[in-house]
């Protein structure tokens, strides 16, 4: 759970309005060094998280398999080398809480993180329970955000939520929703509550909610996390056998994980792409969006275009 | 969820696991039982034997076999190792272990007459050559799918006692297999494991060998008694 202290608010703060009003002064440096790495504000209330966070759905559920677990661990401990903190599970991932439980243990990460979770219960009186057991299966003391799975008996549990973070018992909150589903009645919820995070798919080719959502969540002042940023993997299935575009360089694009985690982070609504992986060479090459230069909007244009014509 | 929303999912979004994770669980669980898994094949290597006696005590030895193999593959393969990444698993797990008692009350009455002899090459086939299938998929001994414990070779083999009963209680012994077939093969499907796709295609080629060999009284019209089965025609 990431605590934050004065000094470090006051340098995400720095750091991300630096990246925000320059978002090539960084990328200038060619060689940009570890701590170079693309910051975003939480709008709600100024700090900041960084631009590339981490998924578990399907990669940390690996059951009591403790190889497996020394795995995932590995994936997590590289995800924090390279500046990481931003986790997202779900009580709907199986095993994959404690499996994060297991790793913050064993590296002693507890507090180098952004713990964010997800309530998945249709019983809306079960919101503190669920977010209770999370917290013990992760081995901390509170979540930084909690998150309404899918819209699942969104308005009992969001009461709860709003009960809880003015109780101090969670950071933020907010909802998810995925593959495009429920836009509208996503956006009627941003339009009228409180919200510090929506999170939904945002992808080169899964681009619907740049229509409505991304605008809305900019206007109320609402963080945003992209899930499934690769489409599930599917989107390296399809384009990773061609060759990248001869402007990629330009665009700070040195492969093809890259190319769809920059053209992400690069919306200016867009707070974190949450990548989920089984490999630490993959979680290397996810992170390395963090670094360099961004695509500006007219590469942003390119990038899809390039996709679609593939 | 309306039906466009559930229209949106794919098989592949019910899926919470990779297939290394799957693959693994058969050699986790041979490797943590080692050395008495031996047990298990050796157990699906006698059954037949029991089941083609004449006296009634050894057959009932042969179904109390298979009882214990779905209890074996229910509680240690369904629910403590499959279970934890797969929660559907793990209600399969207790219906398997369900099951597996039931067979142990059946007793002899399960098994109406000794084991046909193409009924027990089947049963032998099933036995040892299906646990090759998780292998294919995963290049490593440990991996072998054993009858007992791993659910695609307990089931595939067992539907061959099963479909030597009398109805109704063929069709209700059949009922977990067939569901499971089911549910494994879109497991299967989805995770790409294609080899892993032979367990439910052979439970469904075994039923219909067993059948054939078994046919049900109505279709038989020698057999007017309440336990029809493979020793009327061979005594
Ligand atoms: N409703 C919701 O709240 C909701 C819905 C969906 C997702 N999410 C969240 O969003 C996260 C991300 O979505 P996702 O997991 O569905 O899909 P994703 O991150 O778009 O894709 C994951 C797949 O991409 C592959 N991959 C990752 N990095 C790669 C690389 N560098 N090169 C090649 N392949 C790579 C992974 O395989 P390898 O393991 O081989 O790397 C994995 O199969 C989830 O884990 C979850 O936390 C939330």
């Amino acid at each position: 759970m990431l605590e934050l202290s004065r000094r470090r608010f006051l340098i995400g703060v720095g750091l991300s309005g630096l990246v925000m009003a320059f978002p090539r002064l960084l990328a200038a440096t060619p060689s940009s060094s570890e701590q170079d790495f693309h910051v975003r504000p939480i709008p709600s209330t100024g700090e900041s998280v960084p631009a590339i966070g981490m998924g578990t759905w399907i990669t940390f559920n690996v059951g009591g398999d403790q190889y497996l677990i020394d795995e995932r661990t590995r994936v997590l401990e590289t995800f924090l080398a390279r500046n990481g903190t931003v986790i997202d599970c779900s009580p709907m991932y199986g095993s994959a809480a404690d499996v994060i439980g297991a790793g913050l243990e064993k590296l002693g990460a507890h507090d180098r993180i952004f713990a964010a979770t997800k309530i998945w219960t249709s019983d809306g009186s079960e919101t503190r329970e669920q977010a209770a057991t999370s917290e013990q299966r992760w081995g901390i003391e509170r979540f930084d955000l909690l998150q309404v799975h899918n819209l699942l008996a969104w308005q009992e549990h969001l009461a709860t939520l709003k009960e809880m973070k003015a109780e101090g018992r969670v950071r933020y909150i907010g909802i998810t929703t995925s593959h495009g589903r429920r836009h509208r009645e996503l956006a009627r919820i941003m339009e009228t509550e409180p919200l510090d995070f929506v999170q939904l798919t945002y992808n080169v080719l899964d681009r619907e909610a740049e229509e409505r959502l991304l605008p809305l969540a900019r206007e109320r002042g609402i963080a945003v996390i992209a899930n499934r940023p690769f489409q599930g993997g599917s989107l390296f299935r399809r384009f990773q056998s061609e060759p990248l575009p001869s402007w990629a360089r330009e665009a700070g694009v040195g492969n093809w994980a890259e190319f769809f985690l920059k053209f992400i982070i690069s919306h200016p609504a867009v707070t974190c792409a949450i990548p989920a992986t089984t490999r630490v060479e993959h979680m290397q090459e996810n992170m390395g969006a963090m670094y360099g230069q961004l695509p500006d909007t007219s590469q942003r244009r390119m990038m899809a275009e390039y996709v679609r014509q593939l | 969820m309306n039906g466009a929303t559930w229209l949106s999912y794919s098989l592949q979004d019910f899926v919470m696991f990779g297939p290394e994770v799957f693959l693994r669980l058969f050699a986790r669980i041979n490797q943590d039982l080692w050395p008495w898994l031996l047990l298990w094949p050796l157990a699906g290597l006698v059954l037949p034997w029991f089941g083609r006696q004449a006296a009634e005590l050894p057959r009932r030895l042969a179904m109390a076999l298979a009882g214990l193999a779905w209890i074996g593959c229910g509680y240690l393969f369904l629910v403590r190792y499959y279970g934890p990444v797969n929660w559907p698993a793990t209600g399969f797990g207790w219906a398997f272990v369900f099951q597996g008692l039931l067979l142990l009350l059946l007793k002899g009455r399960a098994l109406p007459g000794p084991m046909a002899w193409p009924v027990v090459v089947s049963w032998w086939l099933a036995v040892f050559l299906l646990p090759w299938l998780s292998v294919l998929e995963m290049p490593d001994l440990w991996a072998l799918a054993l009858f007992g414990l791993a659910p695609g070779v307990t089931v595939a083999s067992t539907v061959l006692l099963f479909a030597g009963q009398p109805l109704p209680l063929r069709w209700l012994l059949l009922v977990l297999p067939l569901a499971w077939s089911l549910f494994s093969a879109a497991i299967y499907w989805a995770l790409g494991t294609f080899w892993l796709l032979g367990f439910p295609v052979a439970t469904l080629v075994l039923l219909v060998v067993a059948l054939r060999v078994n046919p049900s009284p109505a279709q038989n019209p020698g057999s007017q008694s309440v336990h029809p089965g493979p020793g009327r025609q061979s005594p």
